[in-house]
């Protein structure tokens, strides 16, 4: 049995240790706002917090992360930085087909949090394992650089 | 049918050792190499066929230190950790920053990307051109291996089924030296090199006092020779066009790539013979 904190509540699970956070919390929890993409590391669709630290759900065994604070998308969405982040994606057109974007919201709050006013390249740098199809990325980057000066901080 | 996997995650280094000295596990670090290589359907998990050893909770495994002047870095620092330590070199810093992407840096270890052994590795060309030593422990005491030895060919390292890198050391460096990383890809963040390059060298008085360059990705394991890098010892910087040219033809003949999915054996070798001129070419060499 692995024990763990997702999104504020401890829960437990008996699935194998080598499965995969993503399938766990898709499958299992129901938390299907992260999402898989290639399922290698390359895309970032499934990146989620664990201790406070971005990472890749498809490259976690859930057996390393016994005792380990998660928080996917679902977890965040209540906070003030998610409001901004939100309300600036959709003023800077940052949102075309969504798939994406629960995992640029996720690098987009890493950074944010880690440098509140970052430089247009620290931007690209934040988002740079996260792969959009749609956008082109400049909406994006423009939409992290809007929430970065309306949050001031956050 | 959910089959039965064995794995373990202890508190303690010395109970994960005696694990391994009872049975051989697959040890699982970050986990960002072997969880794709084991990679099932969407919803099953990885079939890996060992038992499983976690230890990238082990603190034992995360201590930056210096002792007798040489850098020990725990095999389980995260590429995160190792860019925020004070300890950790500029020049290894900088190449840090050009591998992956945060989040895998955020969960990649320095001890898994040598275990895993892969032609490519990123941090290989810098670690073999430090010198770097890997200390592996076992319940029976602790050796010293150099990364050369360690790595033996694609995913094969000379690594005994109870034992476990728990160190990777950078002897000291007498003086400043000059280091670079290059690294070829696809894309900037999260790719798989096609070529990468370190060079590493020490000038005093303008000329050049020990010298080393590390090819990634275009053999087996790393290609460096030591016979070509003594040519180098006690030349004036810059370098006349002819030494230069010998370097060059002189790694011509020992680097063999590959054609494969990720590109082809010309391409390989010709940006890898570029990426060595163009170091040797250089008028100066700044410390960093």
């Amino acid at each position: 049995m692995i024990k763990f904190t997702l999104n504020g509540r401890t829960v437990e699970t008996d699935a194998p240790a080598t499965a995969r956070l993503l399938d766990l919390l898709r499958d299992e929890f129901e938390l299907i706002g992260t999402k898989e993409g290639c399922g290698e590391g390359e895309c970032g669709a499934c990146s989620v917090f664990v201790n406070n630290l971005l990472q890749n759900s498809c490259l976690i065994p859930i057996g390393s992360i016994a005792g380990a604070d998660i928080q996917t998308i679902e977890g965040i969405i209540e906070t003030e930085q998610f409001k901004i982040l939100d309300e600036s994606y959709s003023i800077a057109g940052g949102v075309q087909c969504g798939y994406c974007i629960p995992g640029m919201i996720m690098a987009s709050a890493a950074l944010l949090s880690e440098n509140p006013h970052p430089s247009e390249a620290e931007i690209r740098e934040g988002i740079s394992g996260n792969l959009c199809r749609c956008t082109g990325y400049n909406m994006i980057v423009e939409a992290i650089n809007l929430a970065a000066k309306k949050g001031d901080g956050l | 049918m959910i089959e039965k996997i064995t794995a373990y995650r202890f508190e303690r280094l010395d109970e994960t050792l005696s694990q391994l000295n009872r049975e051989d596990c697959a040890i699982i670090a970050g986990g960002t190499d072997v969880m794709v290589l084991h990679k099932s359907r969407r919803g099953v998990p990885p079939k890996i066929p060992k038992p499983i050893v976690f230890i990238n909770h082990l603190s034992e495994l995360k201590q930056v230190y210096q002792h007798h002047k040489d850098l020990h870095i725990g095999a389980c620092c995260t590429y995160s950790e190792l860019l925020e330590n004070p300890l950790i070199p500029f020049a290894l810093k900088n190449a840090i920053k050009t591998i992956a992407a945060p989040a895998i840096r955020n969960r990649g270890t320095l001890g898994g990307n040598i275990c895993n052994a892969s032609p490519a590795g990123d941090m290989l060309p810098l670690l073999y051109v430090y010198n770097a030593k890997l200390l592996l422990r076992s319940v029976n005491g602790d050796r010293m291996v150099a990364i050369s030895d360690f790595i033996q060919g694609p995913r094969q390292v000379q690594r005994f089924h109870n034992e476990m890198v728990t160190e990777i050391i950078l002897p000291f460096v007498l003086g400043d030296s000059h280091v670079v990383f290059e690294k070829v890809g696809n894309r900037n963040a999260d790719t798989i090199a096609k070529v990468s390059f370190a060079g590493f060298v020490r000038i005093s008085k303008d000329r050049i006092d020990d010298i080393r360059f590390a090819f990634g990705a275009v053999g087996p394991t790393m290609v460096r020779s030591i016979d070509i890098e003594k040519k180098l010892i006690g030349k004036t910087i810059p370098l006349a066009d002819a030494d230069i040219a010998e370097i060059v033809a002189a790694f011509d003949k020992i680097i063999r790539p590959i054609d494969d999915q990720r590109s082809t054996a010309a391409y390989r070798k010709t940006v890898a013979l570029h990426l060595l001129r163009y170091f040797l070419s250089m008028k100066q060499y700044q410390p960093n």
